[in-house]
């Protein structure tokens, strides 16, 4: 052995050793199931916490959890006011998601506008888009007289009927959404309770509008699928005309059931903002007195002086707690308030809603609207799935390969089938020091990266055969292999690297996995397949025969 | 010594005529697959084209065609629906996909949900995942995936002209172009969807399919100098060589085809079409650098020759 070599295997070995090193947080997390996993959380979070970090990290894909990108629109921004409305509607999702207790999620700016949010092991998705996406917005708005909004509604049917009689107009939407027969008992349910309710012998057609309102204390209840009918009716030119001016009509953001039928509230407010939640300093979900879910709010100094002001000059009239544009719900004001009040959740709400209105009440409105333009979902079943079928795959080629070499090239096979081993190790660990995501198409391009690395032998053992033919002495025709093979194997491993190299810069989420183990890969095959297998050949001296 | 070829002498070279006209037809339906790829035209994957792809399972049994009924009346027309089977899919598994049919900007998700909902009421669908994407996100990722294909070919091509002489250099990048554009032309055959993934493989192509040619070129320019000394000619030359790299040729893209065959069986309905690609890709480069690439040179050496030194 000389001395160049005794180097050599040093360098391997103390390769080997920082791999194991680095991978053992890998090997320790990944064999602990689930249970054991969130017990040691809860257990002993100082040690969970490394273990977590240091472990190989597993993509979306493979852990599940929730990809989405939001959109912010500007279109109704200054331009002063848009140039850092990304910034700040980054900054107001990532304390929504932090206070929400989201493990390692990542949320990052995209481009101009776009903002990237990563949820790994979510379990409630529509929930969460519904958390990051609002606006979020709180008004506190008045409604008008009683009186007002029980004209306007009849003279808004008295103007719908006159459309359809004078001008023969189709006021219905499509066939399936057209008010059915079941509307007359949905009416007739509430018929008793009311004071304000509509006459009912009247002709339907006189009353296209009411017939499909059922009067309660401070708004109409109306059935979810009649919505988008009512919405089309309030959106007429004609119908907006006569709507007060100053007034609108607004829907409420939650549903509720009666009698198995579902419904949603109508609401007619006033434009004008009384109070924002601008002036909000804390939120924070309770119940209130009927165990019915509340978020209790504290105001600023000003903030409380103009609620005050507010809740004084009209007791024992609604309040409408507006939150992006809908109707939270329109309490009664009993008293006076000052800084500290309380939203009532309007229809089924539960507790978990009243939770995360104080979320997103802490952390403040967006300082615009956001669109989600992706949202990708991966459960946590798929996600094990795909690792199965990833590790089979990698599993059942390496095996395939190691067999052929095995066989067609013998004790060399065996090198080559160790260099094999040693590149995956490697990759493996370069992967988890590096902090990089194991993706799908990243486990691809581990098995891609199986048939590379031997190609590289197969390259070099074909050569030696050739020497050997020749009638070198085996010691001639492994350093002639060796080096008549490298510049091949460089050139080849190099094209492989400049597309892995692209994938990865202009790659987004599976796909940079796939261009970081495809390209990691490629370069320690480079050593594994090349040095390695070289110092194996070397450290016996005195070659008789060569197993090839 | 086990060998799956003994030493051969078969002559590539005189067969050119009949490869010429097999790779020419494939590479027409290539680059005319490459240009509608490129104005963002063609069977795009819904990560270009927009659209929504989901998974999941139904509580009952119902039958593609029934679902499809649901679905396009749903007012999604032309949904791509297979039953997913196998161990590991739970009964009734399904994977829905549609693409963006106007680009109204919002998601589709919900709405398909939807209709599924509303067609079959009394069927609980248990989502497993969904991937659904606005146009604009596919605009963006339709860009990245122009420039990376744009940067890596010249990239390679960059490589390829510092390291050979001119004349390997052109048939080198013809023989890499030929590999990626005939799997692309066979998947507009197929009316196979392009997506990232695909693109991703055909990329991983563009550098693979390179190998086997730069091997057949460093063994040419070695055997060149030996025949130099004997006089043979150089059609004889580049026979030879072929001949000689065969065994490792068909060494290497069996070991990688037997890897990217496992890919298809095991590694399920995502990675399907990148594993289809790459078996593809696999074959026609190999053919490619023996079959196209060498025949090139011969023809351009007996066109005009004495270029090379």
């Amino acid at each position: 052995m000389r001395k160049s070599d005794a180097w050599r295997i040093i360098l391997i070995l103390s390769l080997c050793l920082i791999s194991l090193y680095i991978l053992y947080p890998t090997f320790k997390f990944y064999s602990m199931d689930i249970e054991e996993r969130q017990a040691l959380q809860a257990d002993d979070p100082s040690s969970y916490i490394p273990l977590e970090k240091k472990a190989l990290k597993l993509g979306l894909d493979l852990q599940g959890g929730m990809h989405i990108v939001l959109e912010v629109d500007k279109s109704n921004l200054t331009a002063d006011e848009a140039r850092d409305a990304p910034e700040r509607a980054l900054e107001i999702i990532r304390n929504r998601i932090d206070q929400w207790g989201v493990t390692e999620p990542l949320i990052q700016k995209q481009g101009e506008d776009r903002i990237v949010v990563e949820l790994p092991g979510l379990e409630d998705p529509e929930r969460a888009r519904e958390l990051i996406g609002s606006t979020a917005l709180l008004e506190f708005r008045l409604l008008p007289d009683p009186e007002v909004t029980h004209r306007t509604v009849l003279v808004i049917d008295s103007v719908l009927a006159q459309i359809e009689r004078g001008k023969g107009l189709k006021l219905t939407m499509e066939e399936e959404v057209a008010p059915s027969d079941t509307l007359i008992p949905a009416v007739k349910l509430f018929a008793e309770e009311d004071d304000l309710g509509f006459p009912l012998d009247e002709e339907e057609t006189s009353r296209p509008f009411t017939m499909l309102l059922d009067p309660r204390q401070t708004s109409y209840a109306v059935l979810v699928e009649d919505v988008p009918l009512i919405s089309r009716y309030l959106s007429l030119a004609e119908v907006k005309e006569i709507i007060p001016p100053g007034t609108e009509f607004t829907f409420s953001t939650r549903t509720y059931e009666i009698a198995n039928r579902k419904f949603r509230d109508l609401f007619h407010i006033r434009k004008r903002t009384e109070l924002s939640g601008k002036y909000l300093t804390d939120a924070r979900p309770g119940f209130d007195q009927w165990q019915k879910p509340v978020v209790n709010f504290t105001l600023t100094k000003e903030g409380g002086r103009i609620f005050a002001a507010l809740t004084g000059a009209n007791i024992k009239k609604p309040l409408a707690i507006v939150l992006d544009s809908r109707v939270e719900s329109a309490p009664t004001i009993q008293s006076k308030i000052r800084d500290r009040g309380q939203i009532t959740m309007g229809g089924s709400a539960t507790f978990d809603n009243a939770r995360d209105l104080a979320v997103v009440l802490r952390a403040g409105a967006l300082p615009a609207p956001v669109k989600v333009i992706q949202n990708s979902v991966v459960g946590a079943t798929l996600g094990k799935d795909s690792i199965n079928k990833g590790r089979t795959s990698v599993m059942v080629g390496a095996l395939l390969v190691i067999f052929f070499m095995l066989i067609y090239y013998r004790l060399s096979g065996l090198v080559a089938d160790l260099a094999l081993f040693l590149n995956l190790f490697f990759l493996l660990a370069s992967m988890a020091a590096l902090n990089a995501t194991l993706t799908m198409p990243g486990i691809a391009g581990i098995i891609l990266i199986v048939g590379i690395s031997v190609d590289a032998n197969v390259l070099i053992f074909e050569r030696i055969r050739e020497e050997l033919r020749t009638g070198k002495t085996v010691r001639a025709s492994i350093e002639a292999g060796y080096k008549r093979a490298l510049l091949t194997i460089v050139d080849s491993h190099v094209t492989i690297m400049i597309t892995a190299l692209f994938l990865f810069i202009f790659g987004t989420g599976p796909i940079k996995g796939f261009a970081v183990s495809l390209s990691l890969g490629t370069a320690i095959s480079l050593f594994t397949a090349y040095v390695i297998t070289k110092t194996i050949f070397d450290i016996r001296k005195g070659y008789k025969t060569l197993s090839i | 010594m086990l060998r799956i070829i003994g030493k051969t002498n078969i002559d590539f070279i005189g067969k050119r005529k009949v490869a010429f006209v097999f790779s020419g037809v494939l590479m027409v339906v290539g680059l005319f697959a490459f240009v509608l790829l490129l104005l963002g035209k063609g069977n795009l994957g819904i990560d270009f084209a927009g659209g929504v792809m989901v998974r999941g399972s139904f509580e009952n049994p119902v039958s593609v065609s029934d679902l499809r009924g649901k679905i396009s009346s749903g007012g999604f027309t032309d949904a791509y629906i297979i039953e997913l089977k196998g161990s590991d899919a739970p009964p009734n598994s399904f994977l829905i996909r549609t693409k963006v049919q106007v680009a109204e900007g919002e998601l589709l998700g919900d709405k398909l949900l939807s209709a599924m909902r509303v067609g079959l009421p009394d069927n609980e669908f248990t989502l497993d995942s969904i991937d659904d994407i606005g146009p604009a996100v596919g605009e963006t990722l339709q860009k990245q995936a122009r420039w990376a294909i744009l940067l890596s070919l010249l990239g390679i091509l960059i490589y390829i002209w510092i390291r050979f002489e001119f004349r390997f250099g052109v048939v080198a990048t013809v023989a890499t172009f030929h590999d990626v554009l005939t799997v692309l032309g066979i998947f507009l055959i197929l009316n196979k969807e392009i997506s990232l993934l695909v693109i991703s493989a055909l990329l991983t192509l563009a550098g693979y399919s390179l190998t086997d040619t730069v091997v057949l070129y460093d063994r040419i320019r070695e055997n060149r100098k030996l025949f130099r000394k004997k006089g043979g000619d150089f059609a004889s030359t580049i026979n030879t060589s072929i001949n000689d790299v065969l065994s490792r040729t068909l060494i290497t893209s069996l070991t990688t085809l037997s890897v990217v065959m496992v890919l298809l069986i095991l590694g399920g309905e995502v990675l399907h079409d990148f594993a289809l690609a790459l078996i593809m890709g696999v074959i026609i480069g190999t053919y490619s650098s023996v079959f196209v690439a060498s025949p090139i040179i011969v023809e351009w050496e007996r066109r005009s020759p004495k270029r090379l030194k």
